[in-house]
């Protein structure tokens, strides 16, 4: 699927962040294709967060280079990553449970008939395209003014990214979507992944502990261990073993049966 | 496999509700359970004693006069509930209304009374160093329009200034409004003792007697602006050239009017002797048959039927009386202060009185001139709340800034605007109410508003609105505010009852409703 004569979406270059004078990121080079899923693999504590942090804005990095369609950039808030089409879907999903489905949909963003905050809002228009998105990535929902909290974790995926999509998102980038649900649900956001996919260019990353989710949907894998990228690939060049090992930070199976053998 | 279970979904698992569930499933459903057995309390027991009556609107709690004091109660808390309520949506709280009322009444009375200056102190070092002031600017008469300008400008800075500090520290807003509630009341007291060092005024009061009545100051033919009241003393030659100028059609419903007024003031009169009357024969015939003297109750019997008073005469209506009516009807110089301090609906409840006969009193006079003005403000500001908390943008990002802070900040909600927004706001509603009780009662007073900011948020929270934030409706305020209002008054009228006793259930009730609330919430959260 991913294409290397293409332009990469987001490349990062000697990716560099430092909290003090503790490392977490040293020299990270990331490089994302369109309408891949690219799967970001580490250990507790490798820096993931941290990478997608600086991705969507939040941090900004001690050195490095974040490069968008070929320009660099450099983000002050996570205003302008969105704006600059990186779609981050938080691990708690920045949905207020109180509220229905098309107010979280449309949060921070809402149309109204005029451009004031007070105008009033179009709630025909935003329940409609709501509904419509999310049905576009595989889920019906029956009453689009049900409060969020009402909703499963899966569906809740569902509306992060619906939105994020909605709202211009070029790549998603999911942290752990699947980890605070039930295998059912993980299911749904994984095959809601897949839509994403097949609607055609977006890239995703996808931040995941799980081995089996991430041969299941990942087009490209990048490991991280303790602040640098220790192996990077393909589907087809890694072996069912590389992934393995790599996840576990580089060691060898073998290195680890000795290691729990003494 | 069985199709139609694989094509269920998640969704699907979330029962469809009859209308009825779903009715009972709104949040404001028991605050309007609640509000409408008040409203059978206090139509019931202000039935008075003796009479008998299913219709709980013959009761005094709902007699024209009830209905005007009792909606200005609940007027009065509701506008400011309404403040405190949405501030509480956005997950913040201010402590610091009632002080802000006290504030802000005593500063538009002392600048109604005694003009508005900015005065600058300076040292000055001829004949030995002291501090002098130069007054930059004083104006002497200031319009009510003026006078709400001004305070305004001091109310909403100091709202301004709370949220400020709360979102700049992150301090619990708790503490900085009760520092709020601190700061003001003692600021309130402190410039009133000031100003009534005055000669003209009581030394150390803290209060602002003497305004004029402003909303009753009216353009008098041929003698300017003057109160009504003053107008209507004036000599009898001075009424008599008024009325020559006024049509002849006017003067006619106007002698209408107090030809009706006399003949039932007339009737009530006769009423009274009446009843006045028979009530020592009953008595005497109660004895006589206890007594068992059944010729002396025979008698006293036939006194009774044959009982007649002779009507009272209506008494007969001049023209300065006509005149004095004339004065009563002309309509107010001061347009604003009648805004906010003067009645409305007055024509319906004078047709009420005339030709309805509903709005008498027991001595046959007109009961209630109308509403307090405060109850129209209270439903403009109710009606602006509710548009704005569910139909805006505005409401949306209130309900997100309370419901989950980073959830709306990663969307790219102005959070801290829209919470400094909800202080001004706050601060806003008590400064109306503050202007409403100025201009009703042309007093001020440095303990004005005391408890009121607690009154506010217990209306809230009976209303329905979580303490935690992001939850609540414009709906449950007005509920809210109803039934504070309505206890108090309810319980007054239960014979044999200490009047206290609406404070022992409203404290029940706000335990009760805050629990409900809590379960509500936890539903919708999925966490129950
Ligand atoms: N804001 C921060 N300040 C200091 N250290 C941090 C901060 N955020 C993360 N770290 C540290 O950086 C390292 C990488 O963290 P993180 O990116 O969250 O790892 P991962 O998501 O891969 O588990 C951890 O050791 C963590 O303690
Ligand atoms: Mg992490």
């Amino acid at each position: 699927m991913a294409d290397n004569a293409t332009t990469p979406l987001i490349e990062t270059r000697g990716l560099v962040k430092k909290f003090g004078s503790f490392t977490a990121l040293n020299g990270v080079d990331l490089t994302v294709y369109p309408g891949e899923v690219h799967a970001l693999l580490g250990d507790n504590g490798a820096g993931k967060s941290t990478l997608i942090k600086i991705l969507s804005g939040v941090f900004k990095p001690t050195d490095g280079e974040i490069i968008v369609e070929g320009r660099p950039v450099s983000f002050a808030s996570p205003r302008d990553a969105t704006n600059a089409g990186i779609g981050t879907v938080y691990q708690d999903l920045a949905l207020n449970a109180l509220t229905s489905v098309t107010r979280n949909f449309f949060l921070g963003r809402e149309i109204t008939h005029f451009s004031s905050p007070f105008g009033l809002l179009k709630m025909g228009e935003m329940d409609r395209i709501a509904t419509e998105e999310m049905a576009k990535i595989g889920i019906n929902v029956a009453d689009p003014n049900q409060p969020v909290g009402t909703m499963s974790g899966g569906q809740r995926q569902t509306l992060a990214i619906a939105r994020a999509i909605y709202f211009g998102a070029k790549v998603l980038i999911l942290d752990e979507p699947t980890s605070a649900l039930g295998q059912k649900q993980q299911m749904e956001v994984l095959k809601t992944i897949r839509k994403v996919q097949k609607l055609g260019d977006i890239a995703i990353i996808l931040i995941t502990h799980n081995e089996i989710h991430a041969r299941l949907i990942a087009d490209r894998f990048t490991f991280l261990s303790l602040g640098e990228v220790i192996g990077r690939g393909t589907s087809k060049e890694l072996e069912g073993d590389d992934i393995k090992r790599l996840m576990a930070g580089g060691a060898e199976i073998g290195d680890l049966a000795k290691e729990l053998a003494d | 496999m069985n199709s139609s279970a694989s094509t269920r979904q998640e969704s699907d698992r979330l029962a469809s509700k009859s209308w009825l569930k779903s009715l009972l499933a709104r949040p404001e459903i028991g605050p309007i359970g609640v509000m409408l057995l008040l409203f059978g309390m206090l139509g019931y027991f202000s039935i008075p004693a003796g009479e008998f009556s299913l219709n709980p609107f013959a009761g005094e709690g709902f007699n024209a006069l009830g209905i005007r004091n009792n909606l200005r109660v609940i007027a009065q808390l509701g506008i400011i509930a309404l403040g405190a309520g949405l501030l509480i949506i956005a997950g913040e709280f201010d402590l610091s209304i009632g002080s802000m009322i006290g504030f802000a009444g005593a500063c538009m009375a002392m600048v109604l009374r005694w003009g508005f200056a900015i005065v600058i102190p300076y040292i000055s070092f001829e004949g030995g160093m002291h501090v002098e002031f130069f007054t930059l600017f004083y104006i002497d008469n200031v319009s009510p329009i003026g006078a709400i300008m001004i305070t305004m400008c001091f109310t909403l800075f100091f709202g301004w200034l709370q949220g400020f500090i709360v979102v700049r520290s992150g301090l619990p807003s708790f503490i900085v409004t009760l520092g709020g509630l601190f700061f003001l009341r003692g600021l309130t007291e402190v410039s009133l003792r000031a100003f009534n060092h005055r000669p003209d005024q009581t030394k150390g009061a803290t209060t602002v007697t003497e305004l004029p009545d402003i909303k009753n100051i009216i353009d008098v033919p041929g003698h300017g602006e003057m109160e009504r009241e003053s107008a209507k003393a004036l000599p009898e030659a001075d009424l008599m050239a008024i009325l020559k100028d006024v049509p002849a059609d006017t003067i006619a419903s106007i002698t209408e009017r107090l030809q009706y007024t006399a003949q039932r003031v007339a009737d009530a009169k006769t009423q009274i002797m009446a009843t006045k009357g028979v009530k020592p024969l009953e008595r005497a015939l109660e004895n006589a048959i206890e007594s068992g003297n059944e010729t002396m109750a025979e008698t006293i019997r036939n006194k009774i039927d044959t009982f007649v008073v002779n009507p009272v005469v209506p008494k007969e209506i001049t023209d300065i009386d006509v005149a004095r009516a004339y004065i009563d009807s002309i309509s107010s110089a001061r347009p604003i202060a009648n805004f906010f301090g003067g009645d409305i609906l007055e024509p319906i409840f004078d047709f009420l009185y005339f030709p309805v006969d509903w709005n008498t009193n027991n001595f046959g006079n007109q009961f209630a001139p109308g509403l307090y003005s405060c109850v129209m403000i209270w439903v403009i500001l109710a009606i602006l709340c509710y548009v704005v908390l569910s139909r805006t943008q505005a409401g949306n990002w209130i309900y997100s800034t309370g419901g989950n802070l980073q959830a709306a900040k990663a969307n790219g909600v102005p959070t801290d605007r829209v919470k400094i927004s909800l202080f001004v706001f706050s601060a806003f509603c008590a400064t109306i109410f503050a202007t409403c009780q100025v201009f009703e009662v042309n007093t001020a007073d440095a303990a004005k508003g005391n408890l009121k900011e607690l009154e506010a948020i217990a209306a809230a929270v009976i209303g329905g609105i979580v303490m935690t934030g992001g939850f609540g409706t414009v709906v449950g305020i007005i509920v809210g505010a109803f039934i504070f209002g309505l206890a108090k008054e309810a319980f007054f009228y239960i014979p044999g009852i200490d009047g206290s006793f609406y404070r022992v259930f409203l404290g029940l009730v706000i335990i009760a409703s805050a629990l409900l609330n809590e379960n509500i919430r936890k539903r919708i959260m999925g966490t129950l």
